[in-house]
């Protein structure tokens, strides 16, 4: 009997202690974060970073895989258990603007002095943008380029500092660079039947004029039939519609492509495993002179609407954005601020190159927005697919994607 | 009070509650997810209905509207060749090495547990390593077909619509064949050795042994083997995700990710679930025609 009594008085004491703790800290406000970022990614460092500064708000972070973001959120939302912020692709962005199930931060974005819509790229805010109004802050940004294998550009004659700068030099550049005896193709990219497909395509559609709204205009036809001239003539891996763009450019590290479209993402593992000298160039244009336009991929940060601390959710908004000069330093992702160069890394290649990417995120565009842009995107990828192998005319497949997508939009 | 307590006890209210539990458990477990899906299919489901039961009744819409789509038809064609593609591969390769092993010469029976590693491996893996064997320009089958002068050229395995689907029903029969084998080992180790010694002394040959013997009595796990083979190939997905994404152009599309793709990458949820409505008929037919044709052997 002793020994229970005893106990009951010790664990009466550690529950009281337990809640005396507790209260310490309940004036705390607790917000809840998700993303995809793993532990060397921006994400869980940047709140470790916002919590240690004890200002009375603590951001509680839960990862989630890249398959289950917009599932999981759409289930969350709809169950009302949604999180106060999260960081989400930005393609999907729209979906949950246009429902208002993210919260409209036009206001406090007006009166922040953190948070400046002229200090982003054009591209990345519009993606976090709906009806004119911001309903997200850009995390990150990338896009894609050019990149080519100088030693190859001088085996074949070329001048390595002279790439291709229209579409027709680009697959001349390819024709001459194409050498199946030696296993090497003139170029390779990404057709793939997944987003990164319409990723990759789109640019070229809205460099000769075109957007997703209008997908089987001239300029779009007059791309997919190049892609299909660079398959047809085998300049490029028949592989390239099922090789995702980091398979793509691992031909190219191990020299059998002399020219990749890819991003930015590929610098570091290029600079270790390509044993030649490559540079990169801004994506070659229909004619010269013709509008630039590239791809816009990354993370927008969002708050949902249903949560009950927008002023706080803001707050941490604004810590984000103020590391946003450190973040190619730090996690190797671009900002997609205009306003912030990213510093010299001292590796010339690399300097060089994010030069480029740069240069060319100014011409970057949203997949979209557009609430159904995954259904969008699926009929531009069937269209691709169906032109590439042969089965439909550019022409009638790109028809076809316009009619879907015009049934899509309603 | 207490009659009911000797019910359950020793009773039917035992009975009962011996069926009652497992019916529970399956009801809770597949019957509602079923009733569910059944529900989605005749309903219109976005983002925002997704967490309520109360959505808008559309009736057959989905049906039509999916049927109304052009890819509806290859792709479940598609998935009737991948599917008897693939059991046909697995089942006569796995037929073939279980009798191999079944001659027991010494090591048989360990290089037998071998054989089953491929079974172990988990389906991204198995899709990823066969994602290179199949490659165009640098996969390993392409290498040995060209060096045996079977093909002058690479056969771009993942890449033509008139080889992709063909590329994962080889990748999906490498992964079941193993399975195969150790089912109809087991199957083949059950039949009693005096049958063919009779038979033997009555001068049927090798082959008559096979055909009257060995196949009749193997009825019931050859039903087993194929029903179970069915449900298997109609569950591969990893293959598909790792080496074709259903491309190109849908070629290598099939029902099962394709209801993954609309429901998770197009957030279609009603079509998704559609799809897996006219599956689960699918299933249901040939569970049906399987029960159907091993029912006698069960009852003995």
């Amino acid at each position: 009997m002793g020994i229970r009594k005893h106990s009951i008085a010790v664990a009466l004491a550690l529950t009281t202690a337990a809640f005396g703790g507790l209260s310490a800290k309940a004036e705390d406000v607790k917000l809840t974060l998700w993303s995809l970022d793993r532990d060397i990614q921006p994400a869980p460092n940047l709140i470790k970073e916002f919590n240690a500064q004890n200002n009375g708000i603590q951001i509680e972070y839960r990862q989630i895989q890249f398959d289950d973001v917009v599932s999981e959120a759409m289930r969350a939302y709809s169950t009302g258990k949604a999180p106060d912020i999260i960081a989400i692709d930005n393609p999907n962005h729209a979906m949950f603007a246009s429902r208002k199930a993210f919260l409209d931060l036009t206001d406090m974005i007006e009166t922040s002095t953190v948070i400046k819509p002229q200090n982003y790229f054009p591209g990345p805010l519009k993606s976090a943008t709906w009806d004119d109004k911001y309903y997200g802050v850009p995390k990150a940004t990338n896009t894609i380029a050019l990149y080519y294998n100088k030693d190859l550009f001088k085996a074949a004659g070329l001048d390595p500092n002279k790439p291709p700068q229209t579409w027709d030099e680009l697959v001349e550049t390819a024709r001459k660079l194409n050498d199946p005896s030696k296993n090497v193709y003139g170029i390779t990219f990404c057709a793939k039947a997944n987003e990164e497909g319409t990723f990759q395509f789109l640019p070229w559609a809205q460099m000769g004029g075109a957007s997703y709204k209008a997908i089987n205009g001239e300029g779009a036809v007059r791309a997919l039939t190049i892609w299909k001239q660079l398959f047809d003539e085998k300049l490029t891996s028949p592989d390239t519609l099922t090789r995702s763009q980091w398979d793509s450019t691992a031909t190219f590290n191990a020299g059998n492509a002399a020219m990749v479209i890819s991003g930015p993402w590929e610098i570091d593992r290029m600079l270790t495993d390509a044993k030649f000298e490559w540079g990169t160039a801004l994506l070659p244009v229909p004619q010269q002179g013709a509008q630039r336009s590239s791809a816009m991929g990354d993370y927008n940060w969002a708050i949902f609407s249903s949560t009950k601390h927008p002023k706080e959710a803001f707050k941490a908004l604004e810590f984000f954005a103020s590391k946003d000069a450190t973040m190619y330093k730090d996690f190797g992702q671009l900002p997609a601020r205009a306003d912030l160069p990213v510093p010299p890394t001292g590796n010339a290649v690399k300097d060089a190159a994010l030069a480029t990417f740069i240069e060319q995120m100014k011409y970057a565009q949203p997949r979209g927005p557009s609430p159904e842009w995954p259904k969008i995107s699926k009929a531009i990828q069937d269209a691709i697919q169906a032109a590439l192998t042969g089965q439909m005319e550019p022409k009638a497949a790109l028809d076809q994607a316009a009619e879907k997508i015009k049934s899509i939009e309603g | 009070m207490r009659r009911i307590f000797a019910s359950v006890r020793d009773g039917r209210g035992f009975d009962i509650m011996l069926v009652g539990v497992p019916f529970t458990f399956l009801f809770a477990l597949a019957g509602l997810p079923l009733i569910y899906n059944i529900l989605m299919s005749f309903q219109e489901v976005d983002m925002f209905s997704l967490g309520s039961f109360i959505r808008p009744f559309v009736g057959f819409d989905n049906y039509v509207a999916l049927f109304k789509q052009p890819e509806t038809i290859p792709i479940l064609t598609n998935t009737v060749v991948f599917v008897v593609g693939s059991i046909a591969g697995q089942f006569l390769l796995g037929f073939g090495l279980a009798l191999f092993f079944w001659t027991n010469f010494p090591g048989a029976s360990w290089l037998r547990g071998l054989f089953l590693v491929s079974w172990v491996m988990p389906g991204l893996v198995v899709g990823a390593i066969w994602n290179w064997i199949l490659s165009g320009d640098f996969g390993v089958l392409n290498f040995f077909l060209r060096e045996s002068g079977l093909i002058d050229g690479n056969i771009f395995w993942r890449s033509d619509p008139d080889f992709s689907l063909w590329a994962v029903v080889i990748a999906n029969i490498w992964l079941g064949t193993s399975f195969n084998m150790i089912l109809l080992s087991v199957g083949l180790s059950a039949i009693p050795g005096d049958l063919y010694e009779a038979a033997e002394m009555d001068g049927a040959n090798a082959w008559q042994r096979f055909w009257t013997i060995t196949l009749p009595m193997m009825r019931s796990t050859i039903g087993a083997i194929i029903s179970l083979g069915l449900i298997f190939t109609l569950q591969q997905f990893d293959l598909f995700a790792a080496i074709t994404d259903g491309g190109p152009n849908n070629s290598s599309n099939v029902a099962q990710y394709w209801a993954w793709d609309l429901s998770f990458r197009q957030y279609d949820f009603g079509r998704g679930a559609t799809i897996s409505v006219i599956m689960t008929v699918f299933v249901m037919f040939a569970a049906a025609v399987y029960v159907r044709s091993t029912r006698h052997e069960v009852r003995g």
